[in-house]
């Protein structure tokens, strides 16, 4: 008979009483995905500062596993260390960043339009739609783009943002509705057109 | 905090936190099938875990020489003392052999001091447990 999924509270419960690496390691491997791919989403689609600070957001998650008080889902909190790993790097290096985002893509695009064809015409629109939002998140500030990737990327509710950005619901609100705004206008010419 | 704050049961929290803000719109729509197209694809860990467990730091352990070290350490401090201070070692020994024999230490005495102490440790345990629901 199969055994029973280890469920995380479980594998925290191991790691914590006797310091089970291999329970942890066990966490990492259930997460990574879901942490890697908010951080990607956050640095604007930089996969190797993404990886690095998931790296960062996982060896401080060990650190201060202690602190975990099940208030939130494990998922949750650990979202809430990634986006301070990542605003912490965002300070350091926010002109830097931006200047490399913004060449990457005009190279990018130099490279792709050749290619397009009639015969790929859908994938072509999805694709340039799909950098075009990448450019617009870039746009906006830490704040609202982090509140817009927790309330639709992470598929958290307001609350559950709240807690990941340590900010009140209603701060919460506010920025995924300017942010929403910025976007309307930096993809206004996606908006489906009134007949 | 868990999924039950989604303010309108059997929706997406996003759908239910647009619906709490403003109506959707495309940008919604947008954004959701973005989210979508990203959860949908695994990424995979490709040595990520490795590198995570590496990059930990490295559990304090003592060295296994330590322990005996110090047991050795202490043996010639007190074989040093007693062959620098002989009398007065000695005396310490007979004065502390007098202290213990002197004492009378009955079978009920033990076994009450055991409950005593048993029943000490479970009401401070329950009281610490009490205390911090």
């Amino acid at each position: 008979m199969a055994e029973p999924p280890v469920s995380d509270a479980q594998l925290i419960a191991r790691a914590l009483v006797a310091d089970d690496r291999h329970a942890f390691a066990e966490l990492v491997k259930r997460h990574q995905s879901s942490v890697r791919a908010c951080l990607r989403k956050l640095t604007a689609g930089n996969h190797a500062l993404a990886d690095d600070l998931a790296q960062d957001t996982f060896v401080l998650a060990w650190r201060n596993l202690k602190s975990f008080r099940q208030e939130a889902r494990f998922s949750t909190w650990l979202y809430r260390i990634a986006t301070n790993c990542w605003l912490a790097d965002a300070r350091k290096r926010k002109e830097e960043l931006l200047g490399d985002r913004t060449d990457a893509i005009a190279d990018d695009e130099d490279a792709t339009m050749p290619h397009i064809d009639a015969m790929h015409a859908d994938h072509a629109r999805a694709s340039s739609l799909k950098m075009d939002l990448e450019r617009a998140m870039a746009v906006l500030s830490d704040a609202e783009r982090a509140a817009i990737v927790q309330c639709y990327h992470n598929d958290l509710t307001h609350e559950e943002a709240a807690y990941v950005l340590d900010c009140p619901v209603g701060t919460v609100k506010t920025h995924v509705l300017r942010g929403k705004q910025k976007l309307k206008l930096a993809l206004a010419a996606w908006a489906p057109t009134e007949t | 905090m868990n999924r039950n704050m989604n303010p309108t049961p059997g929706t997406e929290p996003h759908a239910a936190n647009a619906a709490a803000t403003s109506a959707r719109d495309w940008l919604d729509d947008l954004l959701d099938s973005d989210a979508r197209d990203e959860r949908s694809s695994y990424i995979a860990d490709a040595g990520f875990t490795a590198r995570v467990m590496h990059a930990l730091p490295v559990p304090l352990t003592l060295p296994a020489w330590r322990k005996p070290a110090i047991v050795a350490l202490w043996g010639v401090a007190l074989a040093g003392i007693s062959l620098a201070l002989p009398s007065a070692f000695l005396d310490v020994v007979r004065e502390g052999y007098r202290l213990i024999g002197a004492q009378p230490v009955s079978l009920s005495g033990m076994v009450g001091a055991l409950v005593l102490a048993g029943t000490l440790s479970w009401t401070a345990a329950a009281y610490a447990l009490r205390a911090s629901e």
